[in-house]
């Protein structure tokens, strides 16, 4: 067995490079579906590198405490995800980088800043009952709450647990900051925000931000694959299969309003998250 | 340890006195900083006594039942005198009923000592005794440079601090003796004495609105009196006996102990503020902040919840038990939700608490050994942290002539190290590796079997999110938050202060070690410790939460952070982006006709949705229906 130290650290450099090369080929494939040719896969690293050869400027000094506390929360969350830890405490911590990201952004008194982080605030509010919900399903299907008993369990979690999973993959459509639940922020700059909560981060701060939005990614990819869990085939093509699907939402639908998102994903959201959670405690 | 007893409930009183009797200030704080740091010295010598339970016979020489009695005849007179000076029928009526009750229960139900030992404490009485003398004292301590500025300020001559006092150590002595009291005649008397405590204390400053909401607490308070002297009745005609120790061990299902119950656990929702009965903690905030620091932290409030999880063997599997359960889930959410539509300070902190309340309701109703755990630890680390932001709030107040979120935009600039602390107690509410999220942790987890509890809980711990992160975010929201020159503010404030922050924050790194020593087997009839502790780490059969090493990369990570921040504080800093027309005051940019412009942002309270005057009705309409579903289920 490999120690569980090495595993940590391990993942905390894999996945960020993961995380990359799946923005790479996002681009690529966005790009293709917009008939364009697109950028080469490694344009994220270039651009990475970039920001990071920058100045390193800022509005508030706060915002370098937080940017580097929401890239420790992210990359702590991809580390326990990889030992296989607890479900509820992985959530928390994610979480602990969301809210620093939006702190961050507070501290400055740009209102692009500002209303990017409300909005932000407001997505962390549509897709946090859903994950939690997702959890209790999975805890109630295998009886844990640690990812080892869903390593350890004999079916895929997508047969019992469809729904949880359709509301897994809006959580990853907020994640990826993809349409149309990109309010916040979003990778192009064609938002009415200019670059919403991102404004005020620029050079190598924003090159954190873009790093931990990778381990990001990489952790709600990671728990998707859980639900086909008996087989590393399986968790790969569920991954690879829902991360298509992603692009093509985010290519085919216009951006919501913040009322019509919360609306729809408590409304349902949280009915298909309840439907199948009683299946599962009726049985 | 009759002896450390007698001094945590009747050293208060004897303070409370020489309080009131103390005219001049150095003396009047020598004695309540003297009483204060006994208090707590002897809460924490008692640790080795625990468990222990006994009956002194007398007290000063006379029958201490003779005291009881007397106690018993006087709070209700007093309401009544209240509730003619201020004209309110309700609290004359609710008096006049509660007098009779006690000369029902004292002339024809009880003869003699009815309970085997009047006091007992075991380890959710030590910890109860630990947070209200511990945090209680530290309030007391604050309220001395606090209501000398308040005076100042409301030019109040003359001083007015005497009474104040008085009051605030005679409600630490009632909280003492309300948990450390076996004989639920005993409970009750100190339950009155926290009404009458509280009233007083909200009344404080006299004003027309003070003595409105301090007559509201008083008749909801006496509300809940009247719930728990009916609840006395039945018990006593029932059993013939209050010892609760005793009582705890019945099954529940036994003719009217059920219905005393859920009058018991009526009592306790109208102490802890839950729906439909929140509106006189909501008055509350009307006295001098270290008085909501009080009711909210380690008084008051937690008598409610302190009962309940005293009962909860009683509850086990009953129709009480889940309506408990639901009725805290539903103050969880439907706080939470209100919480949103807040941008006043301490009405947010206020709805955050009632929020909090109900979770460790929700635990107490659901009612497995892990819930139980979730709930105790509610309790220990909601005292200080929830002290800490009041006492936060108070003093920023002081400084900025407001409670208002909004007006505390960018506050860093102006009190860094206040608004550091405040940013540092609203992270330990909301963030792992703290301990209220590890409670909150283990509370999700207990609820996770019923898909109704947990919908309430999961909506409402991200409703939470929602309104801590953007206070700690609109506090340090300043465009040139640079240089850190801490402000001045009594030396005593910071004290107060950095021990709150230090010890919560303490207390969460140390949990590994309080789990074990806390909770043991039998700590409640028929409780084992349900995580295993290794390494630092609690485990039980369905999860995994590594409190120390989590507290380690998290301090590893702070340091690291703060690393970054010293290196930021001397790089270049760009002003905020608006659109390229800026101008060189940050902030301000060029608007129509070259005139200069300020840019303003506020944030999302989204009132449309989450004002009060929206959702109060109904919520309270819905906590209505599930208290008739709760006492109805009950007959």
């Amino acid at each position: 067995m490999i120690p569980e130290a090495v595993l940590f650290i391990g993942s905390l450099i894999v996945a960020p490079l993961a995380g990359g090369f799946l923005s790479g080929m996002d681009r690529i494939i966005t790009a293709r579906l917009q008939a364009r040719i697109g950028p080469p896969l490694l344009q994220p690293f270039y651009d990475l590198f970039k920001l990071l050869r920058k100045e390193w400027l800022l509005v508030n000094v706060w915002q370098a405490f937080c940017v580097n506390c929401y890239i420790a929360a992210a990359s702590i969350s991809v580390g326990l995800l990889v030992l296989k830890s607890d479900l509820l405490l992985i959530l928390f911590i994610q979480a602990v980088g969301a809210i620093f990201l939006v702190v961050g952004a507070l501290t400055s008194t740009s209102p692009y800043s500002q209303v990017g982080a409300q909005r932000e605030l407001l997505q962390i509010l549509s897709y946090e009952p859903l994950v939690i919900l997702m959890v209790v399903g999975i805890y109630l299907e295998t009886g844990s709450f640690k990812i080892q008993a869903v390593m350890d369990w004999d079916q895929p979690l997508l047969l019992r647990l469809p729904f949880l999973f359709l509301v897994l993959g809006y959580t990853l459509l907020v994640k990826l900051r993809k349409s149309p639940v990109d309010l916040s922020t979003s990778h192009h700059a064609h938002q009415e925000l200019v670059k919403g909560l991102m404004t005020d981060y620029s050079g190598p701060y924003l090159a954190l931000i873009e790093i931990a939005h990778w381990y990001e990614i990489i952790l709600f990819l990671g728990l998707s694959t859980l639900f086909w869990a008996t087989s590393w085939v399986g968790m790969f093509i569920l991954g690879a299969v829902l991360f298509l699907i992603e692009i093509l939402v985010d290519n085919t639908t216009a951006r919501l309003n913040w009322r019509w998102m919360l609306s729809y994903s408590w409304g349902i959201g949280i009915t298909l998250s309840l439907v199948n959670l009683i299946w599962l405690y009726m049985r | 340890m009759e002896a450390l007893t007698a001094i945590l409930i009747l050293l208060p009183f004897g303070t409370a006195v020489l309080c009131y009797l103390a005219r001049i200030r150095v003396i009047r704080n020598i004695i309540i900083l003297i009483s204060g740091g006994l208090l707590i010295a002897s809460a924490f010598l008692l640790i080795p006594y625990t468990p222990f339970s006994f009956s002194p016979k007398f007290l000063f020489g006379l029958d201490i039942h003779i005291f009881l009695q007397g106690g018993d005849f006087l709070l209700p007179l007093l309401f009544l005198y209240f509730g003619f000076k201020h004209n309110s029928l309700l609290v004359k009526i609710f008096a006049i009923l509660q007098l009779l009750f006690i000369l029902f229960i004292d002339f024809f139900l009880l003869k003699g000592g009815s309970a085997h030992s009047v006091f007992y404490c075991d380890n959710l009485s030590l910890l109860m005794v630990l947070i209200v003398s511990v945090v209680g004292s530290l309030i007391a301590f604050q309220a001395i440079p606090y209501m000398k500025n308040h005076e100042e300020h409301l030019h109040q001559s003359p001083s007015k601090q005497p009474g104040f006092f008085l009051v605030i150590f005679l409600f630490l002595g009632a909280m003492n003796g309300l948990v450390l009291a076996n004989d639920l005649m005993f409970v009750y008397f100190f339950f009155e004495v926290t009404t009458l405590c509280s009233f007083l204390l909200i009344r404080h400053d006299q004003t027309e609105r003070a003595i409105k909401n301090a007559v509201r607490a008083l008749w909801m308070n006496s509300l809940g009196g009247i719930a728990f002297a009916l609840a006395l009745i039945l018990i006593l005609i029932q059993f013939q006996s209050t010892d609760m120790q005793r009582l705890v061990q019945l099954p529940p299902a036994v003719g009217f102990y059920l219905l005393a119950l859920a009058l018991i656990c009526v009592a306790a929702f109208v102490k802890s503020a839950q729906f439909p009965f929140q509106s006189w903690l909501l008055g509350a905030m009307v006295a001098p902040t270290p008085v909501s620091a009080l009711l909210h932290s380690s008084t008051m409030v937690k008598i409610g919840v302190y009962l309940v999880l005293r009962f909860t063997p009683a509850l086990e599997n009953t129709f009480l038990g889940l309506c408990v359960a639901l009725i805290g889930s539903f103050s969880f959410l439907s706080a939470a939700a209100l919480a949103v539509g807040q941008s006043n300070g301490k009405k947010v902190l206020a709805y955050s608490t009632i929020s909090n309340l109900g979770l460790i309701f929700a635990c107490a109703g659901i009612n497995t050994p892990e819930a139980f755990t979730a709930g105790v630890f509610l309790i220990l680390f909601h005292a200080p942290i929830k002290a800490l932001l009041f006492l936060s709030v108070g003093t920023i107040e002081q400084h900025i002539a407001s409670r208002d979120i909004e007006d505390m935009r960018g506050l860093y600039a102006k009190m860094p190290l206040t608004a550091l602390i405040t940013v540092f107690g609203v992270v330990m509410m909301l963030m792992p590796p703290f301990g209220l999220l590890l409670s909150k942790w283990m509370a999700i987890q207990a609820a996770a079997k019923n898909p109704l509890y947990i919908i309430l809980l999961a909506t409402g711990s991200a409703l939470t999110v929602m309104y801590w992160a953007r206070w700690a975010g609109t506090l340090m929201s300043d465009p040139f938050a640079g240089k850190f020159h801490p402000e001045r503010q009594p030396l005593l404030t910071w004290l107060d202060l950095g021990s709150l922050a230090l010890g919560a924050g303490g207390l969460s790194v140390a949990v590994p070690w309080i789990y074990p020593w806390l909770f043991r087997v039998d700590m409640i009839q028929g409780y084992t410790p349900p995580y295993q502790v290794t390494n630092g780490i609690l485990e039980n059969g369905y999860g995994i939460f590594p409190v120390l090493p989590l507290s380690l990369i998290a301090f590893i990570g702070l340091l690291i952070s703060f690393g970054f921040l010293f290196r930021a504080t001397k790089s270049r800093i760009a002003p905020s982006y608006l659109s390229g027309l800026e101008t060189e005051n940050p902030g301000v940019f060029r608007g129509p006709m070259n005139q200069p412009v300020a840019a303003e942002a506020r944030n999302y309270y989204l009132g449309h949705i989450f004002s009060e005057s929206k959702l109060t009705v109904w919520i309270n309409l819905g906590a209505g229906v599930l208290l008739i579903l709760l006492l109805g289920g009950a007959l």
